[in-house]
């Protein structure tokens, strides 16, 4: 990198504003599944994608979206990663342990990922392929950490 | 291309961004020998999640000669503002366009910046950054194959992109880095920075600058789950435009390429998303291991080819440019030497 110039002040600014975002009508419908312990997708009309999450509009095909399918709890990892580098969780700003499991699980009966964590953190006992299931908390509210992670199943 | 500036990239660059801007903006006027009375446009690139302001408006528009003049602000990286400074020239809109890109991920925490670019229902309370989102692009490009070749050739190719830019991290000091988001270690990973790059476009005529021929762009789904994590076909969508743009073969090749790849896996997605670039070496400069700066690093290597096209003889350079999640969007510009 280049030479560094003249020191200058720096003013630290920290941002305290709490957002209030809309889910969507179809995300709604998809968090009040999660109360029941259910997962559904929407199915395109177009090219017969079932997207998960779910969103209102095909952008592929530039369809709306209305039939809801079911999708199982179980599915496939499709990519995974073992995170090392420091991230704060979004909901406490507390850091998160570390390494953590990370993946895009296809789940059963959609054709998009979700991104969750995985119980297993050791490379050598995850692969491309291997199945997972869902791994709910106790008390469920509507939202994505409803499922604490997935679980490799052996 | 009638001129380029540069200012940076630093690690940190303790200026303000009116400052960085106006750096580079200056030096890529004094270079097309022109000043800001003989700019007819401007085209700006910023995000405002990683200035902490609404970016271009506040911090931009006066240093960039734009106050009472047309400006557009582009949400993506520096290589689509060029490209669509070009389409204003192409459509006769505009004779002269200055296009300016700055970031400065100094600013603050780059992972929990980026934390704040993914959905906020589905993916934000998670707590994934760009740098998972890589981890897990990796894995799907090593795919079925031999992971110890795949980390094997990574750290090889990461290594040369370190010589390139005086840096002698060799191969087995970048296997022996730490893991960041597995099978990717940290000195796979080019350095964020701060910097600011600026062009000046123009219809006139040029005697030293390379003539952009044609520019394409692409966005895929935001969504890492949503597209083929293994692939960069919007790359290759993006080359087809631009190839189309210039009225050339796709399948021509290239004597200087200067591609936006963070990481050594993305060189792959470059080759088997543009084939005709796959026995290329991609970042003879040593691309963004010199410092990548937000969404401003593509235009980084628009100018650092200007640069090679002018110093050299006759060439057909491509540049590259990427922005969003895993490569979720790219833009590509061809040019020439000048005739």
């Amino acid at each position: 990198m280049n030479q560094q110039p003249a020191a200058q002040l720096a003013t630290q600014i920290t941002l305290d504003i709490t957002w209030h975002y809309s889910a969507t009508e179809a995300m709604s419908r998809f968090l009040a599944g999660l109360r029941e312990r259910r997962i559904e997708a929407l199915r395109c009309d177009g090219c017969g994608r079932r997207y998960l999450p779910p969103r209102p509009f095909c952008g592929r095909c530039c369809l709306r979206m209305h039939n809801w399918v079911p999708v199982a709890d179980m599915g496939t990892i499709e990519a995974w990663t073992v995170v090392h580098v420091p991230v704060l969780d979004s909901r406490t700003g507390a850091p998160r342990p570390l390494p953590y499991g990370m993946a895009l699980i296809r789940l059963d009966g959609a054709d998009t990922t979700l991104n969750h964590y995985l119980d297993e953190t050791d490379p050598a006992e995850l692969c491309i392929g291997a199945r997972v299931r869902a791994v709910w908390r106790d008390e469920v509210v509507g939202a994505m950490d409803d499922i604490s992670h997935f679980e490799v199943l052996r | 291309m009638a001129g380029t500036g540069v200012s940076g990239p630093l690690a940190v660059d303790t200026r303000s961004i009116p400052e960085m801007v106006l750096a580079a903006a200056e030096a890529a006027l004094a270079d097309a020998q022109t000043d800001f009375g003989n700019i007819d446009a401007v085209v700006t690139a910023s995000v405002d999640l990683h200035d902490g302001l609404t970016a271009s408006n506040i911090a931009v528009t006066e240093v960039v000669g734009a106050v009472m003049k047309p400006e557009t602000r582009i949400a993506g990286d520096g290589l689509a503002a060029a490209a669509h400074a070009a389409c204003q020239i192409w459509a006769g809109a505009y004779g002269t366009v200055l296009v300016v890109a700055h970031g400065k991920a100094s600013m603050a925490d780059q992972d929990s910046v980026e934390q704040w670019a993914w959905d906020p229902i589905t993916i934000q309370p998670l707590g994934v950054g760009f740098t998972v989102a890589a981890g897990l692009q990796a894995r799907a490009v090593m795919g079925e194959g031999d992971p110890e070749a795949a980390l094997s050739r990574w750290a090889t190719v990461a290594s040369r992109r370190w010589q390139a830019v005086g840096v002698g991290s060799r191969p087995e000091d970048v296997l022996a880095s730490p893991v960041t988001a597995a099978p990717l270690r940290a000195l796979m990973a080019a350095p964020a920075a701060d910097a600011a790059y600026a062009v000046v476009l123009t219809g006139e005529p040029q005697r030293r600058g390379p003539v952009l021929k044609g520019v394409g762009y692409d966005l895929d789904t935001h969504a890492p789950g949503d597209r083929d994590l293994a692939s960069w076909a919007g790359l290759g969508r993006a080359f087809a435009r631009a190839c189309r743009v210039a009225g050339s073969d796709t399948g021509a090749a290239f004597d200087i390429v200067e591609a936006s790849c963070r990481y050594p896996h993305e060189e792959e997605l470059v080759a088997a998303a543009v084939p005709a670039l796959a026995d290329s070496d991609v970042a003879p400069s040593g691309g963004l291991y010199r410092g990548v700066a937000p969404v401003a690093a593509g235009l980084g290597r628009l100018v650092d080819t200007v640069d090679a096209l002018r110093s050299g003889p006759p060439a057909r350079a491509l540049a590259h440019g990427t922005w969003g999640p895993a490569g979720q969007a790219h833009a590509v510009a061809i040019l020439e030497s000048a005739p």
